[in-house]
């Protein structure tokens, strides 16, 4: 069972905490599928809010035929397309499959809402990020790679690294201190300017 | 905070807690705000290698949420039971349609088995006339082309005697009106 299936369960029985994870867990993606439609940033925010509320009402009819983040996605869509119908404003008529809004590199659609600022600041973490790596021990940046760049589970890290799993999860840990220590900078620098 | 913690989210950011460890973390983002904070830019950095290009890197809906949430219903186990049940359950008009299609089935079920039935009785009948006629047309009372009282007596007391074994209905009361003599 995946995390987000053993957390809806526990929001299923009245566990109102593992929905304030879900919540915390998505609502950069969340906020970001809804800036496609409502370009207003506040607005944008609102209507995220709503969703994810529509989302915790309906939350004992999802059955988890589909991934948690793809029922939510489709939440969100609908909500932001309403928040527009009510606001007497025409919804886009582009629509994004469920699947592409896991990665919007892979959704040219909602490129067309980033802004060069965000593009900049992206390019810049990214590569804050490549250069943290590099600068890791091996194993250590072996073991982030394979579990953010390919999308391996730890159990199969650690049967490609021929090392126990907890030994794989401190060494992701490790990795994402780095990485958290460099990306908090840059925050900050941001935030400063 | 402990390393140990911190783990403990990073970890969760991979999705890969599950039972206790899970109810840890969850204890800990509910009480600590350093490391709801910390999660959250773990979970950012995590979306930035996977190529999620965010326009806020610091939004935290959570707590406007939250609020929200209070008015709202806590689900329970018994509660989700009875709604999947709702969810399941047919509608009052169904039933009563249900038992208006059980009532006309019966009595469409009853015509065919009476229809049936006469038909049955008619074949029957018919038979009875056809033997009776068949017995009538012997005239001297002879079922038998055998010519010998002998043979003729053992071939009666033959079908007498195995008209217990007789497969359908309908047969033997044939073979009973041509064999039995008019005495029986």
């Amino acid at each position: 069972m995946s995390v987000d299936q053993e957390l809806v369960e526990r929001v299923q029985a009245g566990d109102k905490k593992a929905f304030d994870l879900l919540v915390m867990k998505y609502q950069q993606r969340i906020v970001h599928v809804i800036t496609g439609f409502v370009h207003d940033p506040v607005e944008a925010l609102d209507v995220a809010q709503e969703a994810f509320i529509k989302a915790y009402r309906a939350i004992p009819n999802f059955r988890g035929d589909s991934a948690f983040y793809t029922w939510l996605y489709r939440i969100a869509i609908n909500t932001a397309k309403n928040y527009l119908t009510a606001a007497a404003r025409r919804p886009p008529t582009m629509d994004v499959d469920a699947s592409d809004a896991t990665n919007f590199y892979d959704a040219p659609e909602l490129k067309e809402f980033e802004t060069p600022e965000t593009s900049l600041m992206t390019a810049e973490l990214e590569q804050a990020i490549h250069q943290v790596i590099q600068a890791l021990p091996e194993d250590t940046a072996t073991a982030i790679k394979l579990r953010e760049f390919e999308g391996m589970s730890y159990e199969e890290i650690a049967q490609a690294m021929d090392c126990p799993i907890g030994t794989v999860r401190s060494r992701i840990f490790r990795a994402r201190e780095a990485i958290d220590n460099r990306v908090s900078e840059m925050i900050n620098q941001g935030e400063q300017q | 905070m402990t390393i140990n913690q911190h783990e403990l989210l990073s970890a969760l950011v991979d999705g890969e807690l599950q039972g206790d460890e899970l109810e840890q973390a969850l204890l800990l983002l509910d009480s600590d705000e350093q490391l709801r904070a910390q999660f959250q830019r773990y979970q950012y950095s995590s979306d930035v290698m996977h190529g999620n290009n965010y326009q806020h890197s610091h939004i935290d809906l959570t707590k406007g949420i939250a609020q929200a949430l209070v008015s709202e219903q806590t689900f329970t186990k018994q509660g989700l039971i009875k709604h999947k049940a709702a969810l399941l359950a047919f509608p009052k008009q169904f039933w009563t349609q249900a038992a208006s299609l059980a009532m006309a089935a019966s009595v469409g079920a009853l015509a065919v088995v009476g229809i049936t039935s006469q038909s049955q009785n008619q074949f029957i009948a018919t038979s009875a006339v056809v033997a009776s006629a068949a017995a009538n047309n012997t005239g001297n009372g002879n079922r038998w082309t055998v010519g010998e009282p002998e043979i003729e007596d053992r071939l009666n007391t033959y079908l007498v005697d195995h008209n217990e074994y007789a497969g359908a209905s309908g047969v033997f009361s044939y073979a009973r009106l041509v064999s039995y003599e008019a005495g029986q």
